[in-house]
C-alpha cells in the first residue's frame, strides 16, 4: 500500500502551473502599475477577467475574511498560490492603496472593461454628496456580514453579498438575478459595486490607512479641480486623496506627468520661461 | 467582553452527524449491523451477522469518518466530513460527504456524482484529481482535500484496522 501522504514532489508538482502563471499576472499588472502605461493595465485587466476570473476563480473574498476570523484557512503546503495571492494583495495594499481593487480582482477588471467599451453617454454621474455616502454602505456591509459570520458561522452569507462566484458560473436562480440587476446597474454608474458595495474593498481600505508609497500632490492641488473631475473613484476631495476609495488607477498620476495639462507644469513654465527644468517638487500633502 | 467576542470567534463548530445509521447501510447493503463508533482510531465495524447471535462471526468492513482518521485535512474552510466503507481488502465500499463548509461545494463535493467516483476504488490507486479522479474547475481546493481526505484516510484505516496482508 502507498504510504499515508506523499512526497514533496507530489505536493509541488500540480501547482507548478498555476504559480507560474500568477506570478506572470502579477508581474503584468505591477509593471502596468509603475509604468502608468494604459495599454499594459489593459492588458492586466483582460488577463484578470480572463484567467484570474474564469480560469480560476480566484479572487479574494468576504469568505477569505471569514477564514482569517475563525482561523480557518486552506493547508499551506497544499495551496501555496493561494498563500502567495493572499500575501500579495495585503502586502500591495500596505505599500500602495487598493492597488488590488483597480486592476487585479477579477470582478473589478469585468466592470472597468466595461466601462471602457459601453457608450460613455449611458453613464450618469452620480452628485458629489451622494457618492460621498454611498461609499460608506461597503463599510457597513462588512461590519455586517463579520457579525453575522461570527454568530451564525454560516459563511454562504457571501453569495449575497457580492458577485465573484459569477466566475465560478454555478450560482442559483436568486444569485443570478441580483447578478444580472448589478450589472445593469453598473451599466450606468460606472464601478459600482467597488466603489459603494463591495466588502472586501471595504476591508482593503482599512489596510490602506498604513499606505507607504502614497501619490504626490502639489502645492498648485489645492485650488485645480482637473483631477478631482477626471478620478472615477470619486477619491479625490480638493487636495487630498482619500486612500479608502483610491484605488491607484493612474488617471491622476498620467495627468500630473503631462505638461500640457496640468497647471504645476504650467504656471512653472510660465513663471521661469527660460527655465527648461522645473523647480523639484513641493512637500506632498495626503489625506 | 473581549474574550467573549474570542470565546465566539474561535468556538468550533459541532458538525457530526451521530447516528448515521441510514448512511452506513448504504455503504454495507449486505451487512446485518453495525457497532456503534469506537476503537482508536474511531470507527464503525460492519456485521453480516450480529455478533450477539453468533460471536465468531468475523466482520466485513469498517466505515470511518475521514475527520477522525485525517483531522488535520482542511478544504477551503475547515474539514469535508466524509463518511467511507472499506472492506477488508482495502477496497471502498463507498463514500458519503456528509457536512462541508466549503464556499463552493454546493458544485464540487456536495453533488453525489463526487462521492460516487470512489466506489470500487483500492488503498492502492493513485488518487490524482485530473486523472482517476474528476477535477471540478474553480473549485479545485475543495475537490483536491476531499479526495486526500478519502484517499489518507482509507489508507490509515486501513493500517491501522485490516489485517497485515491487506495492506501490503
Amino acid at each position: 500500500m502507498p504510504p499515508v501522504g506523499e512526497s514533496w514532489r507530489d505536493i509541488l508538482a500540480p501547482q507548478a502551473i498555476d504559480l507560474a502563471m500568477l506570478v506572470l499576472f502579477m508581474a503584468v499588472a505591477l509593471t502596468s502599475f509603475f509604468l502608468k502605461s494604459k495599454r499594459l493595465k489593459y492588458t492586466s485587466l483582460v488577463f484578470a477577467v480572463g484567467y484570474m476570473g474564469f480560469m480560476k476563480s480566484h479572487l479574494i473574498s468576504v469568505v477569505d475574511i471569514f477564514g482569517v476570523i475563525a482561523r480557518d484557512l486552506p493547508v499551506v503546503k497544499y495551496n501555496i498560490t493561494y498563500y502567495i495571492f493572499g500575501v500579495f494583495v495585503v502586502a500591495s495594499t500596505v505599500l500602495w492603496g487598493r492597488l488590488y481593487c483597480g486592476r487585479i480582482c477579477a470582478f473589478g477588471a469585468l466592470t472597468q472593461l466595461m466601462d471602457a467599451i459601453l457608450p460613455s453617454k449611458l453613464r450618469v454621474t452620480v452628485p458629489r454628496t451622494i457618492e460621498q455616502r454611498a461609499a460608506w454602505i461597503k463599510f457597513g456591509l462588512l461590519a455586517f456580514v463579520v457579525v453575522y459570520f461570527i454568530a451564525t458561522r454560516n459563511l454562504l452569507v457571501y453569495q449575497y453579498v457580492e458577485p465573484f462566484w459569477m466566475f465560478s458560473l454555478f450560482g442559483t436562480t436568486p444569485m443570478w438575478i441580483g447578478l444580472g440587476v448589478l450589472l445593469v446597474a453598473t451599466v450606468f454608474v460606472r464601478n459600482l459595486y467597488c466603489r459603494f458595495l463591495c466588502p472586501v474593498g471595504a476591508m482593503l481600505g482599512v489596510i490602506s490607512n498604513l499606505t507607504v508609497f502614497k501619490i504626490k500632490r502639489w502645492s498648485e492641488c489645492k485650488t485645480c479641480k482637473i483631477c478631482e473631475k477626471t478620478c472615477e473613484w470619486g477619491a479625490i476631495r480638493g487636495p487630498l486623496i482619500v486612500k479608502t476609495e483610491c484605488v491607484r488607477c493612474d488617471d491622476c498620476e498620467r495627468l500630473y506627468m503631462d505638461q500640457k495639462k496640468c497647471p504645476h507644469w504650467l504656471i512653472q513654465l510660465k513663471v521661469r520661461p527660460s527655465a527648461p527644468k522645473p523647480a523639484p517638487a513641493v512637500p506632498s500633502i495626503q489625506a | 467582553m473581549k474574550r467573549a467576542f474570542l470565546a465566539v470567534a474561535l468556538a468550533t463548530r459541532i458538525v457530526t452527524n451521530p447516528n448515521p445509521s441510514a448512511e452506513l447501510k448504504q455503504l454495507f447493503p449486505n451487512a446485518a449491523t453495525f457497532s456503534a463508533l469506537t476503537g482508536d482510531p474511531l470507527h464503525f465495524t460492519a456485521y453480516a451477522v450480529d455478533p450477539k447471535l453468533n460471536a465468531s462471526a468475523p466482520p466485513i468492513g469498517y466505515a470511518f469518518w475521514t475527520t477522525d482518521m485525517v483531522p488535520e485535512e482542511h478544504g477551503y474552510h475547515g474539514p469535508i466530513h466524509i463518511l467511507v466503507g472499506l472492506d477488508l481488502k482495502g477496497t471502498i465500499t463507498g463514500a458519503i460527504v456528509d457536512y462541508d463548509s466549503e464556499p463552493y461545494g454546493y458544485f464540487s463535493v456536495e453533488p453525489p456524482k463526487f462521492a460516487a467516483q470512489f466506489k470500487g476504488k483500492t488503498i492502492r490507486d493513485p488518487f490524482v484529481v485530473g486523472r482517476d479522479v474528476e477535477a471540478v474547475s474553480r473549485a479545485s481546493i475543495s475537490i483536491a482535500s476531499a479526495t486526500r481526505a478519502i484517499r489518507d484516510g482509507s489508507r490509515f484505516a486501513a493500517s491501522k484496522l485490516l489485517p497485515p496482508e491487506a495492506v501490503k
